[in-house]
C-alpha cells in the first residue's frame, strides 16, 4: 500500500467518523434541552465547549443562539470540523483512492457529498432538528454497512479502521464529557428524574441505550453510563473497544508492512490507553474525577495521532 | 375477437408512430446523416430498429438523457475544466441514442486502425533510431528536429517488442460522401476510452432489451487488453510484472479515466511523489517500504515527467526516469517523444509512412492538408483563409483551431498574422463536412423527445503489445451546438455510445 493511499484513507475514516460524531453531539445537546428545559440564556453553548470550538465561533457569529450554534456547527465552512467540512474532506480524500474504494461505497460518499452541498439552514425547518440529524445519522450506519459488507479485510482496511477508532474513542470520550459542561445537577438532583433522562440522551446518541439496558436494565445512573462507555469490551462504541481495535489493526498493519512495533510497543501512548481502559474502575475514574479522565483520553489519543502519521503517512 | 387483425392495426399504429416522429426530423442539408437519409428518415436495417425504438420510446428517452446524467454525477463520472473556478466537475453531457457502424464497416476501419498505428510505432522507433526515413527523404528532416513533440532525451531508449505507441486513438470524420477519414492521431496520452466504458454501462442499465436484441459487440474487455498490452513491454525478466498507473492527480481533467482504468487493471494508480529512482530501476514509496515497477502507464506529458531532462520545475515527475528507462530497468507507455508522429504537419506525411514502412496501401484516406511552411501553400491559403481550417500543429484538444468559414474578420486578420511570423507552427486543410447523427435537444410540448441532426467524431481506440488489439467500438463525441463542428468535451462537445454490430 502507498504511504499517500494510507494517508487517504486515514483521513477520509477519520473525517466520515468526525462528521457522524458532530451528528450525534448536536443530536445528544437536542435531547438534554428538550428533557430538561433550563434558564441558561445560551443552551447551545455547550456544544462549542465540548468540542473547543468557543474561541473561532466567536471570531464569526455574535450569540451562541440555536440557530447560530446549528449552522456553525453544521454547514460553516470556515468551521473546519463542522459536519459540511467532514464530509467534503471525507470526500475529497476518496477522491484520491477512489480506486481502491468499492464502486458502492464511493457512489454512497458521493451521493451524500452532492447532497451536502445544497444544505442550508432550511433543512431544520423541512425536517425538524431530531429529524435532519436522525437522518444524517442513518446515512452514516449506511456508509459503515457499506463499507462492512463490500471491503476486503486487508491492511487498507486495517489503515481505516485506525483512523475510525481513534476518531470514535476520542468522540465517546467528549460525548461524555458533555454533561459535564452542562450545569452540574444539584446533590439532590443526582439520581433524579432529570439526571436519568439526561444520561438516557447521552446512551442514546451513541447508539447505546437498548445495549445498555440489556446489561444494566432500566437504572441509568452515571456509574453504569461511565462503565459501558469507558470500559465495555464488547460495544461498538465504547472507549475500550474502540482502542483494542485499534491496537489489533495497529499489530496487523505493522506485522504487514514488517516493521518493529511502534503504536503496539510496551510503554507507547496506545499501549498506556489500552492498559489504562482494560484496568481501569468506574469507582476509581469517578473519585479521582471523570473530566480529568477523559482530558487524558484524549491526550492520549492524539498522541497516537501524531505517532501513526510519523510512523506510516508521512513520506520524504 | 380477431386477433390477427388487431396485431395488423397494432403494426400499423406502430408504423404511423414511427413516421410520424421522423417527419418531424429535418435533415441535413449538406453532411451525411449517419441514420437517415437525405430526406430525414431512418435507412433499412440497424437504423430502422434504432428508429423504431426511439419513435415508440420518444416519451421516455428524455427521462434517459436525464437519468443517465444523474447516474454520470453520483458515480463522479466527470471531468475538470481548466480555466474553470477549481476544482470544478462537470459531467460530459450524454445523448442516449446510439451511432451504429455495421460489421462490414468496422472489419475495414479495423485493418486501417492497425495498418496506421503499426506505422506511427515504427516511425517513431525510426526517428530515434536509424533515421532511415529522414535520410530517405520521405519526411523532411527539419520538420522532425523542429517539432515541439521531438524529444532527444528518446534517443536510446529500446523498448520490448519495439513498442513506443501502446495506446493510440485515432480521431476519424465521415465526410459527405460517407467515407470515413482520419482527422488526427493521438499517440501521446490519448484519453476518453473511460467514457466509451461508462456510456456503454449505462445504456446497458437504460435500455437492455434493445442492446441484446440488435446484437452489439461488447466493450468492456478493453481495460484486461490494456494490461495485457502493457504486461508485454515490461523489461525482460519481469516474470509478473508489476503496472502502475501515473497521474497529475484529482484536479487534471482527466483524472476520473485514471481512476477507473486503474480500478478496472487491479494497478496501482501513482503520482509522482509516489515514485523514486535508484540504481536504475524505478520504485513505489509503500508502507512496507520500496516496491519495484515495471511498467509504467503514464498519463502526463513528457515535459513533467522527469524534472532532470524535461522542465525542472515539474513536481509532477520522476527524477531520473528517463536514465532508468534507458538502462532498462522499466518500460514507459507511452514512450516519450512519440508525439513526433501525431504532430499536424507531419500528418500529412503519414500516407507516404505506411507505404514506406509496411509496403501498403493505405486503407484510410487522410484529410488534404497543407503545410504552411511550403511558401507556396502558404500564399494559396492565406488568399482564401476564410475557406480553410488552420490547426497549430504541435497542440491537442481542439486548442487553437480556426475554422475559416465560422471566424471573424478580427479571427482571420489574427491567423494571418501568426501564420506569416511562425509558418512551420500552422497547417491548413479544407473545412470537412463532418457527419451528423440524430440527437435529443430537447423535448417538445408533448413530452416525447426532440430530436435533431448533430455533427459528431469518432475516436477509437487500438493497442499495441506483442500484436495489436483494437477496441470494438470508441468515443462518438457530438457537438451539441447547432451547427457547431467542435466535439471536444473543454468547448462544449457530449458523447454516445458507439455500437458495433456483431455481424
Amino acid at each position: 500500500m502507498l504511504r499517500r493511499i494510507a494517508d487517504h484513507l486515514f483521513w477520509m475514516a477519520r473525517y466520515l467518523e468526525r462528521a457522524e460524531w458532530r451528528a450525534r453531539l448536536a443530536d445528544v445537546n437536542y435531547h438534554l434541552l428538550v428533557e430538561s428545559p433550563t434558564s441558561d440564556p445560551h443552551p447551545w453553548a455547550p456544544l462549542l465547549a465540548i468540542t473547543g470550538d468557543n474561541e473561532l465561533f466567536a471570531q464569526y457569529y455574535e450569540a451562541p443562539s440555536e440557530t447560530q450554534v446549528l449552522d456553525f456547527f453544521t454547514f460553516e465552512l470556515r468551521n473546519p470540523s463542522s459536519i459540511l467540512t467532514c464530509i467534503n474532506a471525507a470526500r475529497d480524500n476518496a477522491r484520491n483512492l477512489r480506486h481502491r474504494l468499492s464502486s458502492e461505497l464511493w457512489l454512497e460518499i458521493n451521493t451524500l457529498y452532492l447532497e451536502a452541498q445544497g444544505w442550508s439552514h432550511a433543512v431544520f425547518d423541512q425536517q425538524g432538528v431530531y429529524g435532519f440529524f436522525n437522518d444524517l445519522r442513518n446515512r452514516f450506519h449506511r456508509l459503515a454497512g457499506i463499507s462492512y459488507a463490500t471491503l476486503p479485510r486487508d491492511i487498507e482496511f486495517d489503515v481505516m479502521t485506525v483512523g475510525t477508532m481513534l476518531e470514535r474513542a476520542e468522540n465517546v470520550s467528549r460525548l461524555l464529557d458533555s454533561k459535564y459542561h452542562h450545569l452540574l445537577p444539584r446533590v439532590e438532583d443526582i439520581g433524579g428524574t432529570v439526571d436519568r433522562m439526561q444520561w438516557a440522551a447521552v446512551l442514546r446518541s451513541a447508539s447505546a441505550l437498548e445495549a445498555y439496558r440489556r446489561v444494566y436494565g432500566n437504572h441509568i445512573i452515571i456509574d453504569g453510563v461511565v462503565e459501558f462507555l469507558l470500559f465495555d469490551a464488547g460495544f461498538p462504541r465504547s472507549c475500550r473497544f474502540c482502542i483494542d481495535q485499534l491496537q489489533e489493526a495497529a499489530a496487523r498493519i505493522e506485522h504487514e508492512a514488517g516493521s518493529q512495533p511502534a503504536i503496539t510497543a510496551p510503554g507507547s501512548p496506545g499501549a498506556k490507553l489500552a492498559m489504562a481502559l482494560r484496568g481501569g474502575s468506574t469507582e476509581g475514574v469517578l473519585r479521582s474525577g471523570l473530566h480529568e479522565f477523559l482530558m487524558e483520553v484524549q491526550d492520549l489519543c492524539a498522541d497516537i495521532g501524531s505517532m501513526i502519521f510519523d510512523k506510516y503517512l508521512r513520506f520524504e | 375477437m380477431d386477433w390477427e387483425a388487431a396485431g395488423r392495426s397494432e403494426t400499423a399504429a406502430l408504423l404511423s408512430n414511427v413516421a410520424s416522429f421522423w417527419a418531424a426530423y429535418k435533415a441535413h442539408p449538406e453532411a451525411y446523416d449517419e441514420m437517415c437519409d437525405r430526406h430525414g428518415c431512418p435507412r433499412a436495417g440497424h437504423s430502422h430498429m434504432l428508429a423504431e425504438f426511439l419513435a415508440t420510446h420518444a416519451q421516455k428517452f428524455d427521462e434517459i438523457r436525464a437519468r443517465a446524467d444523474r447516474m454520470f454525477l453520483n458515480e463522479g463520472v466527470t471531468f475538470n475544466v481548466y480555466g474553470d473556478s477549481a476544482g470544478a466537475e462537470r459531467i460530459f453531457p450524454f445523448d442516449p441514442i446510439p451511432r451504429v457502424i455495421d460489421a462490414d464497416t468496422w472489419a475495414t476501419l479495423e485493418a486501417g486502425l492497425i495498418q496506421r498505428v503499426k506505422a506511427l510505432n515504427a516511425f517513431v522507433g525510426d526517428v530515434y533510431g536509424e533515421g532511415a526515413i529522414l535520410k530517405d527523404g520521405v519526411v523532411p528532416t527539419d520538420l522532425i528536429k523542429t517539432s515541439s513533440q521531438f524529444r532527444r532525451a528518446a534517443f536510446g531508449i529500446n523498448p520490448p517488442n519495439g513498442v513506443h505507441i501502446t495506446v493510440a486513438g485515432i480521431d476519424l470524420v465521415r465526410a459527405a460522401d460517407a467515407q470515413f477519414r482520419v482527422l488526427e492521431d493521438n499517440v501521446r496520452t490519448p484519453s476518453g476510452v473511460s467514457y466509451v466504458i461508462k456510456n456503454r454501462l449505462v445504456m446497458t442499465r437504460l435500455v437492455p432489451e434493445l442492446i441484446r436484441s440488435i446484437g452489439v459487440r461488447s466493450v468492456e474487455h478493453y481495460p484486461a487488453d490494456l494490461l495485457a498490452s502493457l504486461c508485454e513491454i515490461a523489461p525482460s525478466g519481469a516474470s509478473r510484472p508489476t503496472v502502475a498507473l501515473l497521474t497529475p492527480g484529482a484536479y487534471n481533467s482527466a483524472f476520473f479515466e485514471h481512476v477507473f482504468l486503474s480500478q478496472q487493471m487491479g494497478i496501482e494508480l501513482v503520482e509522482g511523489c509516489d515514485l523514486v529512482c535508484a540504481d536504475h530501476k524505478l520504485y513505489m514509496k509503500t508502507v512496507g517500504g520500496l516496491r519495484q515497477v515495471d511498467v509504467l502507464y503514464r498519463r502526463i506529458d513528457d515535459d513533467f515527467l522527469d524534472p532532470v531532462v524535461f522542465r525542472p520545475d515539474s513536481m509532477l515527475g520522476v527524477p531520473g526516469l528517463t536514465a532508468v528507462l534507458k538502462a532498462g530497468g522499466a518500460a514507459l507507455a507511452n514512450g516519450i517523444g512519440t508525439g513526433v508522429a501525431d504532430d499536424k504537419a507531419v500528418y500529412a506525411y503519414t500516407p507516404a509512412m505506411i507505404r514506406y514502412y509496411l509496403a501498403e496501401e493505405p486503407i484510410l484516406p487522410i484529410v488534404d492538408t497543407y503545410l504552411l511552411r511550403d511558401p507556396e501553400m502558404r500564399k494559396m491559403v492565406l488568399r482564401d483563409i476564410d475557406q480553410y481550417v488552420v490547426k497549430p500543429t504541435g497542440a491537442s484538444g481542439g486548442y487553437g483551431v480556426v475554422i475559416g468559414p465560422r471566424a471573424s474578420d478580427r479571427e482571420l486578420a489574427e491567423t494571418r498574422e501568426h501564420i506569416e511570423n511562425y509558418p512551420d507552427n500552422f497547417i491548413a486543410q479544407p473545412v470537412v463536412q463532418i457527419s451528423v447523427h440524430p440527437t435529443i435537444v430537447g423535448h417538445r410540448a408533448d413530452g416525447c423527445a426532440e430530436v435533431a441532426p448533430r455533427h459528431i467524431d469518432f475516436r477509437p481506440f487500438v493497442l499495441l503489445g506483442e500484436r495489436p488489439r483494437v477496441l470494438p467500438g470508441g468515443l462518438t463525441r457530438v457537438a451539441l451546438r447547432e451547427g457547431s463542428l467542435i466535439v471536444n468535451s473543454s468547448q462544449g462537445g457530449g458523447s454516445k455510445d458507439t455500437w458495433v454490430m456483431a455481424s
